[in-house]
């Protein structure tokens, strides 16, 4: 009985160390003292005029437009990153494949940005929204690809054996096995992309040319002029979406659904 | 179906993308600055003026923007670094010299901030935006009138009860201004000298830091601390305990400058923007949205009553003689960076 009484008061430590910064914060975004220093009242003032600032608005339209290209992109690629990996496991060039794809997911984000750029900059690229777009969707592919490919570690493939020998061509196995068993996997993944591409900052700052900025970037700056509650009032906003797309992703990975 | 939903999903943003593609066809200026620094209102002024559309995107610190440009990072029309960053963005020759036949409007900026502080003094290459200081608030409720030294850091009494910057040009150059140096002097003895004085100042701290300090001297934790004026008046205009002093042995300004990158594309309309920014009435409008100092003293008259006299708009002309902007100062900039480390182990 004991222990259970420890573990229980470990469990609420430990939730109350993660999630009193973001209890904090979310109440600080309905004080009206623009500081927060004291609580001087309840107030809506700082959604307010975050809602009357085009510059945000403006932001998180970039944020949500190069969030759902590269989610797009990034899980049509890593879908089928995923099923060649999985299909040619034992061949040397899917082993180098492998490495490939797992490599975005060890380097550090500076050193991906500043290669990207230099790339693009050599390339004579105009940077952009277009660039962006691009690099988010080069991290995003690794992820979606691991998602995907542990999704194929519990796949029946006798099934789609079965549904050649009952007369099934290659579309209907498509369409009726493969991508409704596959498609919680597919989902989560792309849940997953759509999260992490909405978090960058570092690539963004770098490959992001004009009319590209995002509200990760936005918020950065907004540390040195504008004045906190906004932000704080933006940063609940932001939570809520990405916490809304993590528990629709976890839905999605669970077996039934 | 769930494929058909994200297919759906899909499609609408591709359709997004390509609606992105044929934006209008407008002139284009492409203005690289700090978040929340120039009324929205002003831009849109400008735009209908112009005709044209005005692009802002955002950076967080001169140092990255910087490592953006110099990696081939291009597209922007009109940049805002911090004064010392575009000494040496004109050093390696990355913005024009300014051609002033286009912008009449640099007679309205102060000779006195020009002739005391400016590095760019014939503005050359730059053209000065908005000026902040770093000045003392404290609790006059608990403390009633200090004396306007950074000798208050030395007071005992108030031991646990202030902080100072979590910045070591800031913090040091604090401890310089006390002993009557230059806050960029690369002197051993005179830092050596600097180094002593913080961590006897340090023994007075509740800490160094450079955000929460807002908070703590707000809800009366802290009594004095050293911040950033535009930070400052923020904090003080909501809550009447508390006043603010510039120490009389000197205080450490900075100042954001419009230059034009070499790379830009249109830069007609770079100098219409610059001009614009500087026109006395423009001017004071910008003031009251950011609380900082536009150093165009003509602007005064179309400001509101009650910020006539407001300190972080108006500096007066005093506090540019005492003031100094911080400068690069190339490899000495690591004896700062030692000597930090020093205090910060300090007991």
């Amino acid at each position: 009985m004991k222990s259970r009484y420890t573990s229980l008061l470990v469990t609420l430590l430990v939730l109350a160390f993660m999630y009193m910064p973001i209890v904090m914060l979310v109440s600080q975004s309905f004080n009206a003292s623009r500081y927060g220093g004291k609580w001087t009242g309840f107030s809506l003032k700082w959604y307010e005029a975050l809602f009357n600032d085009y510059s945000v608005i403006n932001a998180a339209t970039n944020t949500i437009v190069i969030g759902l290209a590269a989610t797009l992109f990034a899980t049509i690629i890593g879908a089928c990153a995923a099923w060649t990996l999985n299909k040619y496991k034992r061949s040397k060039l899917q082993t180098l494949h492998y490495g490939l794809v797992y490599a975005p997911l060890v380097v550090p984000d500076v050193l991906m940005g500043i290669s990207l750029l230099l790339m693009f900059v050599s390339m004579k690229v105009d940077l952009g929204l277009t660039t962006v777009i691009l690099a988010h969707i080069t991290f995003c592919v690794s992820f979606v690809t691991f998602t995907v490919l542990a999704r194929l570690q519990d796949f029946d493939f006798n099934l789609i054996q079965a549904a050649e020998d009952l007369g099934a061509g290659n579309a209907r196995i498509f369409l009726k096995i493969i991508l409704p068993l596959l498609g919680p996997g597919i989902a989560a993944g792309a849940m997953m992309a759509f999260t992490l591409s909405m978090d960058d900052f570092v690539v963004t700052f770098f490959v992001g040319g004009p009319g590209s900025t995002t509200l990760p970037v936005k918020v950065y700056s907004m540390m040195k002029h504008g004045p906190p509650a906004i932000i704080n009032a933006l940063s609940v906003i932001f939570m809520a979406l990405t916490f809304t797309v993590a528990i629709a992703g976890q839905f999605l990975t669970r077996k039934k659904f | 179906m769930k494929i058909y939903k994200i297919i759906s999903t899909a499609a609408i943003a591709l359709a997004a993308l390509m609606l992105w593609g044929c934006g209008p066809s407008k002139p284009i200026l492409n203005v690289y600055m700090w978040s929340d620094y120039i009324d929205p209102e002003l831009v849109q002024d400008f735009e209908k003026a112009h005709n044209c559309k005005v692009v802002i995107d955002i950076f967080d610190s001169n140092e990255s923007m910087y490592a953006k440009l110099k990696a081939g990072g291009s597209g922007y029309d009109v940049i805002l670094p911090t004064t010392y960053m575009a000494k040496i963005m004109s050093d390696q020759k990355m913005i024009d010299n300014l051609d002033h036949a286009k912008l009449p409007n640099l007679k309205y900026i102060s000779k006195s901030y020009l002739n005391d502080l400016a590095l760019d003094k014939q503005m050359k290459y730059s053209v000065p935006y908005m000026i902040g200081y770093t000045c003392v608030a404290y609790n006059k409720e608990k403390l009633g009138e200090i004396e306007n030294s950074w000798n208050i850091f030395g007071n005992e009494a108030l031991k646990g009860r202030m902080t100072l910057l979590n910045d070591l040009r800031e913090t040091i150059g604090a401890a310089l201004f006390f002993q009557g140096k230059s806050m960029n002097t690369t002197d051993d003895a005179s830092l050596e000298a600097a180094k002593q004085q913080v961590i006897k100042w340090k023994k007075n701290l509740a800490k160094f830091d450079n955000e929460v300090y807002k908070v703590g001297i707000q809800s009366g934790e802290f009594l004095v601390v050293q911040g950033y004026s535009g930070d400052l008046f923020q904090v003080l205009d909501e809550t009447p305990a508390l006043a603010y002093m510039c120490p009389k042995e000197g205080i450490s300004m900075s100042c954001d400058d419009w230059v034009i990158p070499t790379t830009a594309k249109n830069k007609d309309l770079a100098y219409a923007f610059i001009n614009f920014v500087c026109d006395p009435k423009n001017a004071a409008k910008n003031m009251e949205f950011t609380c900082y100092s536009s150093p165009i003293p003509e602007a005064r008259q179309y400001v509101s009553e009650e910020n006539k006299n407001h300190p972080g708009m108006f500096i007066p002309d005093d506090l540019y003689k005492r003031g100094e902007l911080i400068r690069d100062l190339g490899e000495d900039n690591a004896k700062y960076i030692k000597i930090w480390d020093e205090i910060k182990l300090s007991q």
